[in-house]
């Protein structure tokens, strides 16, 4: 079989990933390929902190809180591999802040070490009246994305820098299925009006003496308006903005300046880290992850399309538990074609 | 006008947060620190510098507490500032952990510690050879920007440093009117102090910026302490051991059980080895005494006997020895005063 990933982000890869892992031994030949109009490091996924959060309530969507305990379990089991390291995969602690009393989060259990912050931890921080502490963890995109395409590369996977304009497109060069993780630009190829643009910009700086990762949160701003700061292993990440239908991957200097500001009150040692760069990315939004099967008719011909996008602001806390679940779509279709050619025997 | 002469002996973490409590302290009285070794070389360089301490047998509890709370609460307040990174002081979170259960679960310093808890099942499940562990948020003080920190406050202060190895305490009693003795070491012979021994500590220095945690097992032989610019780990407990010279065979075990605790290590790059002398004392010194030195009673303020805890005790017991030193300066006669 003959299967085409359209995305290299976090999503293509580990998805191509997960195919290959599952059923490599089981479909013989099982060709991949991946086609993207950029890799790493121009992906969204790498200008990502690389921080391991879901949004604080699933509202109902428990199968994405499912998705995220295995992405985390996974990561969790590859920190003893002798990878890890190349992985960009690595143990976190920090805090979550709130100026008002808010339910526990859906990652509370996921989580390592959840608890309350006790009194004389929430006067480190003036404002906040009231937080969480725990221990996450970290996969920086700028290392885990070319982990991902050395190990699919190794397994004779193929890339293609090339930007597919559309599912015939493709569908014409003959694959067996199209796995869709475009990412924010997916509605180019199938309109989405639930797919926007979350835009975010960021502000990476050089203070290796920050070991603690710290999230605010405003009910009011909403999600990622509100200052962060997230150590990496090089170089520490400043945030954050999140707006919704902003296109812009340019980095605007007053949104520059909120950032830095609200982030040196909450970190007053910033004061003296020494800006290294911004950058600015589109998460791409959507009011659940489509991750579902969608047989798309171009003509005469059925495409096999497994759609596997939006996943706004939480692509590398919840990849893993997509990919596999992408997988078992995978499978699905192998099952058919499977049962398909015994019917024609 | 300064009129009361003090000098300092010693210019590790001891001498200079004693020096500097009592510059800032005490404006009339001028500070002068002599010693044969300031930072990059003295004990404190080395040390990594982690707030979390032992229990000392002969000190009232009350003491004890009072002495880590002072040094923690002094350090946090530079940890949260903008101070932090030119003072090398930064907040830690990390795990300690035990092959078998403590008797005491929870030691004297947790209540000053932050957020200081239990392991769950789950995190111990990374170390397959500990069955119980705490996990808390401390204080990490790297001297090696501490020491230089302290120094510039101390001139601010009025103080002033001088390189001068000090033999006995006879050659300081004609210019000092207070002797304050934070010899570490060397108070083995300055204080003729029997009781002072070598513990030899051996550490690594290696490059490994994705650790955020340290990981210090309860028997204090083993220990990961990730700082600013690179990670500590180690170590050694040699009693009575005064080499100062790297071990090849320390550097083997020690990089051996750390990898065992935290296997990444073994993707880090060695930066360096360095030895330390920790200078142990069943109990610290912090007392005051009389010294007869050439036929005069000189006022002797003894701040040594550390061992391993001087960083986590320093602020503690310098301001001990400041109120000695207050108290020197009351039974002092008036006219040494004017």
């Amino acid at each position: 079989m003959r299967v085409a990933v359209i995305g290299a982000g976090v999503i293509g890869l580990s998805t191509a990933q997960s195919i290959y892992e599952q059923y490599h031994s089981i479909v013989s030949p099982l060709t991949i390929e991946v086609y993207a109009d950029c890799f790493t490091p121009l992906t969204t996924s790498d200008g990502a902190a690389g921080f391991w959060q879901p949004y604080l309530y699933d509202k109902g969507n428990i199968q994405e809180t499912k998705w995220n305990k295995e992405t985390f379990d996974y990561l969790l089991s590859c920190l003893s591999s002798p990878e890890s390291v190349k992985m960009g995969i690595f143990l976190q602690s920090g805090y979550n802040l709130f100026s008002e009393l808010a339910p526990e989060p859906s990652f509370k259990d996921i989580v390592l070490g959840f608890r309350h912050l006790t009194k004389r931890e929430l006067e480190m921080f003036p404002g906040y009246s009231y937080g969480w502490f725990n221990t996450a963890l970290m996969v920086e995109g700028k290392a885990y994305l070319p982990w991902l395409m050395d190990w699919l590369q190794k397994r004779g996977v193929k890339f293609y820098q090339r930007k597919i304009k559309s599912f015939k497109e493709l569908a014409e060069t003959g694959p067996d299925v199209i796995i869709n993780c475009t990412g924010v630009r997916s509605g180019e190829l199938q309109p989405d009006p639930e797919l926007k643009p979350g835009r975010g910009q960021i502000v990476k700086v050089d203070a290796p003496w920050l070991k603690h990762w710290i999230m605010t949160h405003n009910f009011t701003t909403g999600v990622y308006n509100s200052p962060y700061i997230i150590p990496g292993s090089r170089l520490v990440t400043v945030g954050g903005v999140f707006q919704l239908g902003n296109w812009s991957e340019a980095n605007n200097s007053i949104d520059h300046k909120k950032i830095w500001d609200d982030a040196c009150k909450l970190e007053p040692s910033l004061k003296h880290a020494r800006i290294v760069e911004d950058w600015a990315g589109l998460r791409p939004v959507r009011s659940k992850v489509r991750l579902e099967r969608e047989i798309i008719q171009a003509g005469p011909t059925a495409i096999q399309v497994i759609h596997n996008y939006g996943h706004g602001g939480f692509g590398l806390t919840i990849h893993r538990g997509c990919a596999q679940e992408a997988a078992r779509l995978f499978g699905q279709i192998v099952e058919q074609k499977g049962r398909g050619s015994k019917a024609r025997l | 006008m300064k009129t009361v002469r003090v000098v300092v002996v010693g210019a590790g973490v001891i001498g200079l947060s004693t020096a500097v409590c009592i510059a800032e302290s005490l404006p009339f009285c001028s500070v002068t620190v002599l010693a044969d070794s300031f930072s990059p070389e003295t004990t404190s360089d080395g040390a990594a510098g982690i707030l979390f301490s032992a229990q000392f047998p002969d000190i009232p509890l009350e003491r004890q507490k009072r002495w880590f709370k002072d040094t923690f609460d002094h350090l946090l307040a530079i940890a949260q500032s903008q101070h932090s990174p030119e003072a090398g002081v930064l907040l830690s979170s990390g795990l300690q952990i035990f092959k078998e259960v403590p008797a005491n679960k929870k030691p004297f310093w947790s209540d000053f510690v932050l957020g200081f808890r239990l392991m769950t099942d789950r995190e111990l499940k990374r170390f397959p050879e500990h069955k119980f562990g705490q996990a808390f948020t401390t204080i990490k003080c790297e001297c090696s920007s501490y020491l230089p920190w302290l120094e510039k406050r101390l001139r601010k202060a009025g103080g002033q440093v001088e390189q001068r190895k000090v033999n006995n305490l006879e050659e300081l009693c004609k210019s000092y009117d207070i002797i304050v003795n934070c010899s570490g070491l060397g108070a083995k012979t300055l204080a003729g102090d029997s009781q002072v021994y070598s513990v030899r500590g051996q550490v690594l220095k290696v490059q490994a910026p994705w650790l955020q945690h340290f990981i210090r097992d309860g028997d204090g032989k083993t220990y990961i302490y990730p700082g600013v610019n690179s990670v500590t780990i180690g170590g050694t407990r040699q009693e009575g051991d005064w080499r100062l010279d790297v071990d090849k065979g320390d550097t083997e075990g020690i990089l051996a059980r750390c990898t065992k605790l935290e296997p990444s290590l073994s993707q880090a790059k060695v930066l360096d080895e360095w030895v330390g002398l920790r200078p142990s004392r069943k109990n610290p010194r912090v007392e005051r005494e009389a010294v007869l030195l050439q036929g005069r009673r000189v006022p002797v303020v003894h701040n040594y006997g550390h061992g391993g805890w001087g960083v986590t005790l320093s602020w503690g017991t310098a301001l001990d020895a400041l109120g000695m030193v207050r108290q020197c300066l009351h039974e002092m006669p008036p006219r040494a005063r004017l």
